[in-house]
């Protein structure tokens, strides 16, 4: 052997291809890497699913209040705005507004038609007097209305056997958007959906009414409190309504408490309508009645606002309170106008407006992120203590490797690549396993809130009976590790397959009485993307300090004791 | 002027410490292997054989400023980790008594390994598996190249690891306790197989305590209570 290749002390570079090799044969050969991988799979798909389903409640809460009140609210105070179609020319004239509509927002007392005998119930709702075709263009007030004829013969055919709508005429709808009952040529109200106790909530989000109770063309009383400029509460006044349709617009607080009367019938009740303005500086005539030297306008409380496609919530916000401003300021200087704009109007976009709602649900949200986000310490300690025994049991293979050349750094490779690829390996099927999980999640739900098929109770109760066979044959073996295996798949199985047969199905959000007929079912590939990171990272600082005990193992100690 | 020896321990003293105690193995070894020779050193349990060889392969260091090894006339001790990783891979084939093969790779990967640590781009690992067959049949293991270790017998292991310890063509082969773990038949085979590549000119230093297998050698050194009496020349 004359031709040996002697380097003698320059070392060339040393190769990555027998980590490699090693680790890959130490990942093919073992059950403990398919149980990492296993375990960081779950942790990473545990928090995507969470994070993704709490992520979209957010975005449908979102959704739902942009839909109900528009991009951008101006308030006023109880006083309301004078001059509001002016205002609202202006504003509907400028580049970045698609829609604005006028509305009066009190509180009030609705005695509804329940129950029978002259005893009936009242409920505290608030009162939103609207014009319904420019509300149209701003929220989703039409889309909202519940009540509506089926558009065609197969359409009806999908509804319940019970259900009101196969039956209704088709005007309901139409009188809706107008709040006025066509048949008598009334104003008429609209009821949020959970403003009576009537409306019976199904598993499939539609309604069935209960008692005997289809509000549509019943009659309500609404009772409002007209209040003065100068806060001064005056008589209170009444009016009956029919109900004229019934509105859900996805938000329970909203469709709990909220009724819609006809703009008109709120100035009205209120007092806010055009009225004629009295001398009372000049004597009463002899009838008492003071000099009419003009008329006041009627007033609003609240503007909605709807933002043209690529303008912003908060630009629109801008916007709109400059000309607010240059309005006021005009009318202000305008001696022959006999009210001005209130000075201290509120410009809100629908997110500040809302932000009771959906601050919390953020909130809650992010303490969920950083909650399970701490499973990420669970998978280091589990890639560490498993790899601490592999590390262990490996002890000679690092002395066989150190003897053969390799280094330090190449043997802390070995280890540390094996935890790259279990944490790698780990977080793409944690992802699949989200995505399949998160996709599937309305159809899992069902299925966990019915019964269980009868081919499934069956197919357990014979996995449970085979395990139980096996049970018995190692048993009779006296070896005890399949004993106990089979012991532990008996019990498992068996509590699995009295579980079915027991369960009756449980909905977990159940959409007769949670708000949204569906769980939200995309994945979030953002939060994804960062689990996925994570799950690696973890995984490679919890293959590290064992890495770095097998490049401090001495070769020679690990041929001789390993 | 005599010939420089190929690798040389030079009052070489090492010492094992547990704790505040110290067992001193070597105690001032001199011993000098030269270019083909085989030399064998003899020894009882315990004489420290084991610890002379860990040394001269560069495995571990003697005691500090107590005695150095040399490799063609330059010491280790004066070398970082990273130079003796290379002389490990490059200039030295360890052979072991229990075989020390890594159970997960076949007999093909074992062999492969040591080629496998420094530089193995594709082109050079097409030539090297070459030469690791053409290695594993000439000691009759070509049926066996998938296989792993727990499949072959005690014997064949050993092959497996004298063809590990010549895929990087070694300018020293350390043997331990090469056929102490053997049966006579078996081990008889192996010694052949040594001193076929000894012929060949493969310098070989194998520790022993059977003085037939040490026999076989072309020198013998005994180490006694730590030190190295005379060589005796076969």
């Amino acid at each position: 052997m004359e031709d040996h290749h002697s380097t003698a002390f320059h070392p060339p570079v040393e190769s990555t291809v027998y980590a490699s090799l090693v680790s890959n044969r130490y990942l093919t050969s073992r059950l403990i890497p398919v149980i990492a991988v296993a375990a960081v799979a779950l942790c990473v798909a545990l928090v995507i699913t969470v994070v993704s389903v709490m992520s979209g409640f957010l975005d449908m809460l979102k959704a739902s209040g942009r839909s109900i009140v528009g991009d951008v609210i101006v308030s006023s105070g109880i006083g309301g705005m004078p001059y509001s179609d002016e205002l609202l020319a202006e504003l509907r004239a400028l580049p970045e507004v698609a829609g604005a509509t006028p509305l009066i927002d009190t509180i009030g007392l609705l005695r509804m038609p329940y129950p029978a005998g002259p005893q009936k119930e009242t409920a505290h709702v608030q009162v939103w007097a609207i014009d319904p075709a420019s509300l149209t263009g701003v929220t989703d007030f039409a889309e909202d209305l519940y009540w509506r004829a089926p558009k065609d013969a197969a359409t009806a055919d999908a509804l319940a056997p019970d259900d009101p709508r196969r039956s209704l005429d088709p005007a309901i709808l139409e009188d809706g958007k107008r709040l006025v009952q066509s048949s008598t040529n009334t104003p008429g109200i609209a009821l949020g959906m959970h403003v009576s106790v009537g409306n019976a909530r199904q598993r499939d989000g539609s309604y069935l009414p209960r008692y005997g109770w289809f509000m549509p063309g019943l009659e309500v009383t609404l009772t409002v409190v007209p209040v003065s400029g100068k806060g001064k509460i005056a008589e209170p006044r009444e009016q009956i309504f029919p109900v004229v349709n019934e509105v859900q617009t996805g938000l329970f607080e909203v469709d709990r408490n909220r009724v819609y009367i006809p703009l008109a019938e709120g100035q009205r009740l209120l007092r806010l309508d055009e009225a004629p303005l009295y001398d009372l500086t000049a004597d009463p005539d002899a009838s008492g009645n003071y000099p009419v030297i003009g008329r006041t306008p009627a007033r609003v409380t609240k503007l909605l606002l709807r933002a043209k496609p690529g303008c912003s919530a908060d630009a629109l916000r801008d916007r709109v309170q400059a000309t607010y401003d240059a309005f006021a300021d005009r009318i202000e200087a305008d001696r022959l106008r006999t009210a001005s704009m209130p000075r201290f109007v509120q410009v809100l976009t629908w997110e500040q407006q809302l932000r009771d709602l959906i601050i919390p649900v953020e909130k809650e949200r992010e303490m969920m992120r950083v909650l399970f986000s701490l499973i990420y310490l669970v998978c280091a300690g589990l890639i560490l203590s498993i790899f601490w025994a592999i590390v262990v049991e490996k002890t000679r293979d690092i002395g066989i490797l150190r003897s053969v050349g390799a280094s330090r750094t190449g043997v802390m490779w070995i280890f540390l690549r094996y935890g790259l690829i279990i944490g790698t390996l780990g977080s793409a099927l944690g992802v699949v396993l989200a995505w399949g999980i998160v996709t599937n999640v309305n159809p899992i739900h069902e299925a966990i809130g019915s019964d269980a098929p009868l081919a499934i109770r069956i197919t357990a109760w014979g996995l449970a009976s085979a395990c139980a066979v096996g049970l018995c044959v190692t048993a009779l073996r006296r070896k005890f590790l399949p004993t106990l295996l089979w012991t532990l798949g008996t019990i498992v199985l068996s509590a699995a397959a009295l579980g079915l047969t027991l369960h009756h199905g449980t909905l977990i959000w159940d959409p007769s009485i949670y708000y949204f007929t569906l769980v939200p079912d995309k994945v979030d590939w953002w939060a994804a993307g960062t689990t996925a990171v994570g799950g690696v990272l973890f995984s490679v600082i919890g293959s590290a300090i064992p890495a770095a005990k097998a490049a401090d193992i001495d070769p020679v100690e690990a041929l001789r004791y390993g | 002027m005599a010939e420089q020896p190929l690798l040389q321990a030079c009052r070489v003293h090492k010492t094992y410490r547990f704790g505040a105690h110290g067992v001193e193995v070597l105690r001032g070894v001199d011993l000098a292997v030269h270019s083909g020779e085989w030399l064998a050193v003899l020894g009882s349990s315990g004489s420290g054989k084991s610890t002379l060889m860990h040394l001269l392969g560069g495995l571990d260091r003697p005691d500090a400023g107590k005695g150095e090894i040399r490799f063609r006339g330059e010491p280790l001790s004066l070398q970082p980790g990273s130079a003796l990783d290379t002389y490990r891979n490059r200039d030295i084939g360890f052979v072991f008594q229990f075989y020390h093969l890594l159970p997960e790779l076949s007999v093909l990967e074992n062999t492969l390994l040591p080629a496998l640590v420094f530089g193995a781009r594709a082109k050079r690992r097409t030539a090297l598996r070459r030469d690791a067959e053409a290695l594993l049949g000439a000691f009759g293991l070509d049926h066996r190249l998938t296989h792993r270790p727990s499949q072959l017998s005690g014997g064949e292991r050993q092959r497996v690891a004298i063809a590990r310890a010549l895929i990087n063509r070694p300018a020293v082969l350390l043997a331990d306790e090469p056929t102490g773990n053997l049966d006579a038949t078996t081990g008889a085979g192996i010694l052949d197989l040594l001193a076929e590549r000894h012929k060949q000119g493969l310098t070989i230093v194998m520790v022993t305590h059977d003085r037939e297998v040490a026999a076989r050698a072309t020198r013998q050194v005994h180490l006694t209570n730590g030190t190295s009496d005379s060589a005796a020349a076969q």
